[in-house]
């Protein structure tokens, strides 16, 4: 400050004085300066917490700028610093000023400091006055700001908060989210939530965590719109109260306490959407608000153009058969001078509208309606005049009308071809019955005798059959007209007729008519001179007889409809008929036929296949019509290679063959498919195994030529070697040697037969003709017929078997005549031996009478024929059985000879064929005389070795291939 | 009632049927309660590790108190918890409620019912042990403060709802003693009761 210095001279100096009068001007003029710039006074402050704003007033003299400093107490920070031009509060000579903090006032001690400013001159600080925070010591409690605070969509938000005294601060969620927090003082924890989003309904919780878990701080924010509104308008129902609407425009997301307040023209409207003023005021005004702001809207009319009349009330409806008069009620009998328009919707089988107008209207007449019908009507009304809206719907009004006289049924025919048929009418619909139906009334009458026959039928009925033919005058020139009436509780219908029309003609060819989705196309020709109407009728082509036939009629002058039927199935083939005057002579002039939708054939061909030549033909029928559902376009003929179908062959509807050529002799196996537009059926199959025809004859012949030159081979090996066949298979029989002393001689056997001991050999003796069954070989004449080589060679022996069998039946076991001195000498023991042979019959199998090539006993040579053979043990020839020498005639006196039988060690017989035959077991009682004498070394059967000499045999395998080829040769003999 | 006595029944039949009752009650409210909390935790984003004071005052659980002391501290407790439930939902609908009540507000008015209930029948059976009636305790005065701020209102619904899942399991625990202690002595409660 500046001060006035002391004079060090003690006279009086004017320029001194003038100086010191200089200095002491600049001083006082100094010291004003400092009077001027003073420091503000009585400060104080005011905090708006829910503004978060701090209002600074001091006292400042006259300086009309001052400089603000707001500062965070605890840690000094500066949070504001302004040079600011303060209002002058003319009141108390105060200077304001304002100041909005960011964060909550709250959430720390803010400390304020003043000081005055001019210019660059500027004067001391003020005391600093401080506003306390929730911060201080004395608040310990944990805190957290703002609390329930609602702000705008969009907005930014700082919260605080405070921890307890001694707590440690963990983290603020803002929702879910970890928010960044700025420490503001010691407690105090801040974070700002910036463009904040909708919240729910219950708002959205800012939580405080800190290290005390048992304590949750937090504040709730409410996030939303200001109000909006839109179609805010005023009418009236009774002509006296305003009833005002309006919409919200959008949803302020605020509820309760932060919901919006409506008032219109200032007076408060709870309802949300809706307020309702006692007078008619003409022009309102709508005012929302909300925490967030506030909107306006407002109207203005006469209440002539607002009339928004209510629902009619108490219905109550005159109905008859034809039309009806509803009859209603006004709740306010204001209306009774308004000029009204009302619109009544009357409902049925389909809904109508119609408009009624009238001063104060309380009916309408409905026309038009039909009898015995179930109706609903209700109706609404508006102001004639400057119409504003319709009215409320009253209650809906039901009414039924009264019932009338059914229409009349439309009635048709069916005709078989034996003249008898089908009356047959459309059942009434509810429309056309009008009224329950209780019966229908058909009469047939004869016009030519007036012969009538008539029959009451169920209400159900909608057919008659009919036969003509019992009519006893009926005959092909006289009509009989079937009428039906049709009955209901009002009464009988207008009759409706049809002429029974004979089937006397061809009907005309049927033409294809193609289905589109209005239905079956027909058209025709218009006659010109006909003024009859047509009548189209349609039924199943499967059905013949008695169909149940549909129709339509249709007025004079047409040519063409479509056909269209909820009947018509797919895959049916309908059958359309159109006649002329159907009502007085029907003619029928076009018939048509076709599909709904055509399918592939349900039914296949039924295939036959052959084979001709080296060709394979394939033939079939027609599909019947039930198994075609669609017209048959062709056929495809298919030939199988293992799972795959080749097709072969596309053929028109006309061809119903095939023929398949150049196939290979094999399995062939065809299919042949019947098609319509919608696809084949499933193919009707046959297979064929193919015969070779070219090579068939060559082969034949082939086959004959070889087995021709076999046997000539084997004759001519046979020939040629004749001799050395018969040294291997038949070679000689040796001698007979007789033990004892029967033979002295070692050399051989000169028999000699002796007069008594002659062989008597009859060539052709007489035989019984009885016998001639026993002789004949049936089975040999069979292979002789059949050829050599056609059977195999080893199946001769039971053939063989077979016939010795039959001889043996025959066979003389004996001597027929024992007192013949011949026979007599036949014991084995005699060395002559006198054998008769008479009427020999034998099997050609015998190896002794083959090497004779000679199978008849015309043949028969005794020297070869007739076997003796030695009586030695050693290498001879054990008979296998008796050789049988069949006796032609039985009266025979010559007797028969039994071979010797030469006992061997040899071979012995497989089996005895003897023994095989039951009836020669029967008849050999006793044993055969033949039993240990040399018998016949004739055999069919293969040779077995004894036992004893099977090691023998083994050893001699040769003479064991031997033997097995005679077998072969045996058993190859025819 | 379910714990109206059925003609015929004899009396330790009938304590026996309501405790019972009792029990499945309460461990349907615990369960109901359990879901209750757990949608309005995750409904109101609160830390799923953070727990308040009791709100309800009863004598401290003792090992001196018999079963029927521990039934009427029971009873004391749902008494009390069901007071708090109709404020809580009561002020939750004034200062939050909306325009729609959807499945938050169903399973609180479940809990309710079901804890009102489980009331009936402890109220039930302590008359049966007594023959008295039933002194309602008050809740405690500081208590009876509605919560300042719509966060301390939120919280205060949570704790009363872990306070009610709380009684609910303390009374399954309470009366599956009191079953035991039935079963062996039938008579027991009474004869006690009449003692005191």
């Amino acid at each position: 400050m500046p001060h006035l210095p002391n004079s060090p001279t003690a006279k009086p100096n004017y320029s001194s004085v003038w100086l010191a009068f200089v200095l002491l001007g600049i001083s006082a003029i100094n010291t004003q300066a400092k009077i001027a710039i003073t420091v503000p006074q009585q400060v104080s402050l005011s905090a708006n917490f829910s503004t978060q704003q701090l209002s600074i007033s001091w006292l400042g003299g006259e300086a009309t700028t001052f400089d603000l400093i707001i500062l965070r107490t605890e840690f000094n920070e500066t949070v504001f610093y302004d040079t600011v031009s303060a209002v002058l509060n003319q009141d108390g000579g105060q200077h304001q000023w304002t100041w909005t903090s960011v964060e909550p006032l709250e959430c720390t001690s803010l400390s304020v400091k003043v000081r005055s400013r001019e210019g660059k001159t500027i004067s001391e600080w003020s005391e600093p006055q401080i506003l306390e925070g929730r911060d201080l010591p004395s608040n310990s409690v944990q805190n957290m700001f703002p609390q329930d605070r609602t702000v705008p969509v969009g907005a930014n938000t700082t919260f605080c908060c405070i921890v307890d005294e001694g707590k440690e601060f963990k983290s603020i969620l803002y929702g879910t989210t970890v928010m960044n927090v700025k420490r503001l003082s010691r407690r105090s924890y801040a974070t700002t939530a910036v463009n904040q989003n909708i919240s729910g309904q219950s708002g959205t919780n800012v939580v405080c965590l800190s290290n005390y878990p048992s304590r949750l701080t937090g504040a709730v924010i409410f996030v939303g719109y200001p109000p909006l509104l839109s179609k805010f308008e005023c009418e009236t129902r009774d002509l006296i109260i305003a009833e005002c609407q309006w919409e919200e425009g959008r949803s302020t997301n605020l509820y309760r306490k932060n919901a919006n307040h409506y008032s219109v023209n200032e007076r408060d409207c709870p309802k949300r959407q809706r307020c309702t003023l006692s007078q008619w005021d003409g022009n309102w005004t709508l005012l929302a608000v909300n925490p967030l702001g506030q909107y306006s809207l407002t109207d203005s009319a006469e209440v002539s153009h607002r009339v928004h009349p209510v629902a009619p009330v108490k219905l109550t409806p005159v109905a008859h058969a034809w039309n009806a008069t509803v009859h209603w009620e006004w709740t306010y009998s204001s209306y009774s001078s308004l000029a009204l328009v009302c619109q009544v919707e009357l409902a049925s089988h389909n809904t109508m509208l119609g408009n009624f107008s009238g001063v104060g209207l309380r009916s309408a007449v409905l026309l038009d309606l039909q009898p015995d019908e179930e109706y609903k009507v209700k109706v609404r009304c508006g102001s004639q005049k400057n119409f504003w809206k319709w009215g409320d719907w009253s209650k809906a009004l039901s009414f039924k009308t009264k019932p009338y006289v059914p229409d009349a049924p439309d009635v048709w025919m069916w005709m078989n071809r034996d003249n008898t048929g089908l009356v047959v009418w459309k059942p009434l619909t509810r429309r056309q019955s009008h009224g329950q139906i209780v019966g229908y009334k058909v009469t047939l009458w004869n016009s030519e005798e007036n012969e009538q026959h008539t029959e009451i039928l169920s209400p159900e009925s909608k057919v008659l059959p009919v036969n003509l033919t019992r009519w006893a005058s009926f005959s092909g020139d006289y009509k009989v007209i079937a009428t039906v009436i049709a009955k209901n509780v009002e009464g009988m219908s207008q009759p409706a007729s049809v002429l029974l029309r004979l089937i006397d003609d061809e009907p005309p060819a049927l033409a294809q008519t193609v289905y589109t989705s209005t239905g079956f196309p027909l058209s025709w020709q218009h006659n010109d001179n006909s003024t009859c109407g047509y009548l189209v009728e349609w039924c199943n082509a499967l059905c013949t007889r008695d169909c149940p036939v549909d129709w339509i009629r249709l007025d004079a002058g047409n040519t063409n409809i479509s056909v269209q039927s909820a009947d018509f199935q797919p895959g049916v083939r309908y059958n359309f008929s159109l006649y002329g005057c159907p009502s007085d002579f029907p003619v029928l002039t076009h018939r048509w036929q076709g599909y709904m939708q055509e399918l592939a054939p349900s039914s296949s061909v039924r295939l036959e296949i052959t084979q001709q030549g080296c060709d394979v033909v394939l033939t079939w029928e027609e599909i019947p019509l039930a198994g075609r559902r669609g017209f048959l376009l062709g056929y495809n003929v298919y030939i199988s290679n293992g799972s795959q179908l080749t097709r072969l062959a596309n053929l028109d509807l006309g061809t119903r063959t095939y023929t398949k050529k150049g196939l290979s002799v094999s399995i062939h196996k065809f299919t042949v498919k019947a098609y319509t537009s919608a696809g084949e059926d499933t193919g009707g199959t046959a297979s064929i195994r193919l015969e070779s025809c070219d090579g068939l004859i060559l082969e034949i012949l082939a086959s004959l030529g070889m087995m021709t030159l076999l046997l000539a081979t084997v004759a001519y090996f046979c020939y040629k070697k004749r001799r050395w066949v018969k040294k291997a298979f038949y070679p000689d029989i040796p001698e007979p040697k007789l033990p004892g002393d029967w033979f002295r001689t070692q050399g051989l056997l000169d028999v000699k037969p002796p007069p008594h001991s002659m062989v008597h050999i009859i060539e052709k003796p007489e035989r019984d003709s009885s016998k001639d069954a026993l002789v004949v070989i049936p089975e040999e004449e069979e292979d002789d017929g059949e050829g050599i080589g056609d059977e195999p060679v080893d199946t001769d022996e039971p053939q063989s078997l077979r016939y010795y069998n039959q001889v043996v039946d025959e066979r003389p076991i004996r001597p027929r005549f024992p007192d013949s001195s011949v026979s007599s000498s036949s014991s084995v023991d005699s060395a002559n031996t006198d054998v008769t042979y008479t009427g020999i019959q034998t099997s050609c199998s015998s190896l002794v009478f083959r090497s004779d090539s000679q199978c008849s006993s015309e043949g028969f040579q005794p020297h070869t024929g007739f076997s003796v053979s030695s009586g030695d043990r050693g290498g001879g020839y054990q008979p296998q059985m008796q050789p049988v020498a069949l006796g032609g005639n039985l009266a025979s006196p010559e007797p028969l000879v039994e071979p010797q039988v030469v006992s061997s060690g040899g071979y012995k017989p497989q089996s005895s064929w003897l023994l095989d035959s039951p009836t020669e077991t029967d008849e050999k009682i006793s044993p055969p005389p033949s039993l240990g004498s040399p018998t016949s070394v004739a055999s069919t059967q293969f040779l077995l070795p004894d036992s004893e000499e099977h090691e023998e045999e083994r050893r001699q395998p040769s003479s064991s291939a031997a033997a097995w080829f005679t077998n072969l040769l045996s058993s190859a003999k025819p | 009632m379910a714990g109206i006595p059925t003609r015929g029944m004899r009396g330790s039949d009938l304590r026996m049927t309501t405790v019972a009752r009792a029990a499945a009650i309460a461990a349907q409210l615990q369960e109901e309660c359990s879901i209750l909390i757990e949608h309005y935790r995750k409904k109101e984003n609160f830390p799923p590790d953070v727990s308040d004071g009791p709100l309800v005052s009863v004598p401290p659980p003792s090992s001196q108190l018999d079963t029927r002391d521990k039934l009427w501290r029971l009873h004391s407790a749902l008494e009390q918890c069901h007071s708090l439930l109709e404020r809580a939902i009561a002020k939750e609908e004034e200062e939050l409620g909306g325009e729609e009540k959807g499945e938050y507000e169903n399973r609180r008015k479940t809990v309710k019912e079901r804890l009102l209930f489980l009331l009936n029948h402890t109220r039930e059976l302590l008359r049966a042990a007594d023959g008295s009636s039933i002194f309602t305790p008050s809740l405690d005065g500081s208590e009876l403060d509605d919560p300042a701020t719509l966060f301390q209102l939120k919280w205060w619904v949570y704790r009363i709802f872990m306070e009610v899942k709380y009684w609910s399991q303390t009374a399954i625990a309470v009366l599956q003693e009191l079953q035991s202690d039935t079963a062996k002595t039938p008579s027991k409660l009474s004869k006690r009761s009449a003692r005191r």
